[in-house]
């Protein structure tokens, strides 16, 4: 019954068709220059990937979205679990979070130029940025719902604090971890994606609008559809990890939403 | 917790801000950084104050504003419509999931350029876009919402003789609206924050271009400014949206 279910992978590739198509007719009736067909738009995607330039461009801009997600939740998920933990932690941070929440995070990225140079440095800081703030938040909520006895046990049995945070609050609040790294993972690409659009230097955001300022239409949608799928790839994967990591733990349903 | 221990971690609380503040005061004031890279916080300030009583300033916010407002609310019609039918036809729902499966990952952002090609550079493009960031969450948190409702609501709706329609409009939204809620508050920070990206991209006018503006100029000062105003705006919609959303659930138990 599951097996039947669960063919996987079946109906998003049916949704991804519906839309190739409901594309294809829209441009094919409107038949406006600023919006190629999809199958013309299809026929760049292996253009844009064959050319060396174009792909060490996106290479570069992965590496640093890497690079700022894993510093991101290094830096995120101790303090959510402190938080979770720690009243006088919580109060610490809380106001300061949300202060910080409704910064636009990609809009930063003027003034760390300023400060950082052009270089790397700043799209990864950028980057960092957008990734802490849902780890942070749902580290502290799975440290939050730890079970007390459990962490009573340990401390009975003479494990140190930091030992149990390590050994019993780390673990327990996977689940929940993970479903803010998911949401991280997501913000780090979008955070990535805008902030070259800002900047307009190097990176997918830069191919995107070079194309579009030369009015190199089919490109600009087969930008899109390749950033697109970057999205739904890295979700989907993450989620392949996730399921493997906590199985044990329901199937979490969070919204993967946000923006920076 | 007690009110002694409110106000002590409020204390608490104000010591980061605070140190930030303090820091940036410091090192404007050693002179380690040039004015033109980190202006001092009391000039940043000034000039926030300043500018909020200029009318040209004001002129800019109610431009985002009006954007950001539009795209919100079509979004908060598209999304909670959808979501309803969702969760009230099962072939509805078979089409949706696999669609927002597919597209809520996506970065919105990547469709500007699709968004200014077909609809202008003009508000609509901007419109549009804060219409795809910000209907999935609402889309998403009013299905898991209505879906969540207590079946017997809607038995006995239906058992009095209520259409299906009807009882999706009448008692299952309704009784869905906390979690409806929640969605358009995040909804409403997402907004704010793209509004802005989207004019800092292109735009020539609204809090974003102001931004881009000043920092071409290489106006540190003014390149605060717009920032501070747009996280203030997005700070008091968030806290001006959770009272009217506790005068609304005023009935509703306790949320977690």
């Amino acid at each position: 019954m599951e097996r039947i279910a669960s063919v996987p992978g079946l109906p998003p590739i049916l949704a991804c068709a519906a839309l190739l198509a409901i594309w294809e007719i829209a441009a094919r009736l409107l038949a406006i220059d600023g919006l190629p067909p999809a199958s013309a738009a299809l026929a760049q995607v292996p253009a844009i990937l064959g050319d060396p330039e174009a792909l060490l461009n996106i290479a570069a801009s992965l590496r640093r979205m890497a690079i700022g997600f894993v510093l991101g939740i290094a830096a995120a998920v101790p303090i959510g679990l402190m938080m979770g933990r720690s009243q006088y932690v919580a109060a610490f941070f809380n106001p300061l979070l949300m202060i910080i929440y409704p910064v636009p995070k990609a809009a930063l990225m003027p003034i760390i130029m300023l400060w950082l140079g052009v270089g790397d440095a700043s799209k990864t800081l950028v980057i960092f940025l957008g990734v802490t703030l849902p780890v942070i938040y749902h580290s502290y909520q799975g440290a939050r719902a730890v079970e007390e006895r459990m962490l009573w046990s340990a401390a009975a049995m003479g494990m140190g604090p930091l030992a149990r945070l390590v050994r019993i609050v780390l673990p327990a609040a996977l689940p929940e971890i993970l479903v803010g790294c998911r949401t991280g993972l997501v913000l780090a690409l979008i955070t990535m994606v805008t902030s070259e659009m800002i900047t307009r230097q190097t990176g997918i955001g830069n191919i995107l609008f070079n194309s579009l300022d030369m009015a190199q239409y089919d490109t600009v949608y087969a930008m899109i559809v390749i950033i697109g799928v970057l999205g739904f790839a890295l979700d989907a994967a993450f989620e392949a990890l996730r399921s493997r990591l906590v199985g044990w733990a329901a199937p979490s349903h969070a919204l993967v939403v946000g923006t920076t | 917790m007690t009110r002694s221990g409110r106000s002590a971690s409020a204390l608490i609380g104000v010591i980061p801000i605070a140190l930030i503040i303090g820091i940036w005061q410091a090192i404007a004031a050693s002179g380690l950084a040039p004015p033109s890279i980190l202006p001092p916080p009391a000039a940043v300030f000034a000039r926030l104050v300043q500018q909020l009583g200029s009318p040209a300033y004001l002129d800019h916010v109610a431009t985002t504003l009006f954007r950001l407002f539009t795209g919100f609310a079509i979004a908060a019609v598209i999304g909670v419509t959808i979501g309803v039918a969702a969760t009230g036809s099962r072939a509805v729902e078979a089409i949706v999931q696999p669609l927002v499966r597919v597209l809520a990952p996506v970065p919105k952002i990547a469709l500007y350029p699709a968004f200014i090609l077909t609809l202008g550079f003009e508000n609509a493009s901007k419109i549009a876009l804060v219409v795809a960031d910000a209907a999935f969450p609402i889309l998403l948190a009013t299905h898991q919402g209505t879906s969540a409702v207590e079946p017997k609501l809607a038995w006995s709706a239906r058992a009095a003789g209520t259409s299906p329609l009807a009882c999706l409009v009448t008692v299952v939204l309704p009784a869905a609206l906390p979690s409806v809620l929640t969605g358009c508050r995040i909804a409403l920070v997402i907004s704010c924050i793209v509004v802005f990206l989207a004019e800092m991209i292109t735009s020539t006018d609204g809090l974003g271009h102001l931004l881009v503006r000043a920092s071409r100029s290489f106006q540190t000062v003014d390149m605060f400014v717009p920032l501070i105003t747009i996280s203030l705006l997005g700070l008091l919609l968030n806290v001006g949206f959770n009272a009217l959303r506790a005068r609304l659930l005023a009935g509703f138990p306790e949320e977690p």
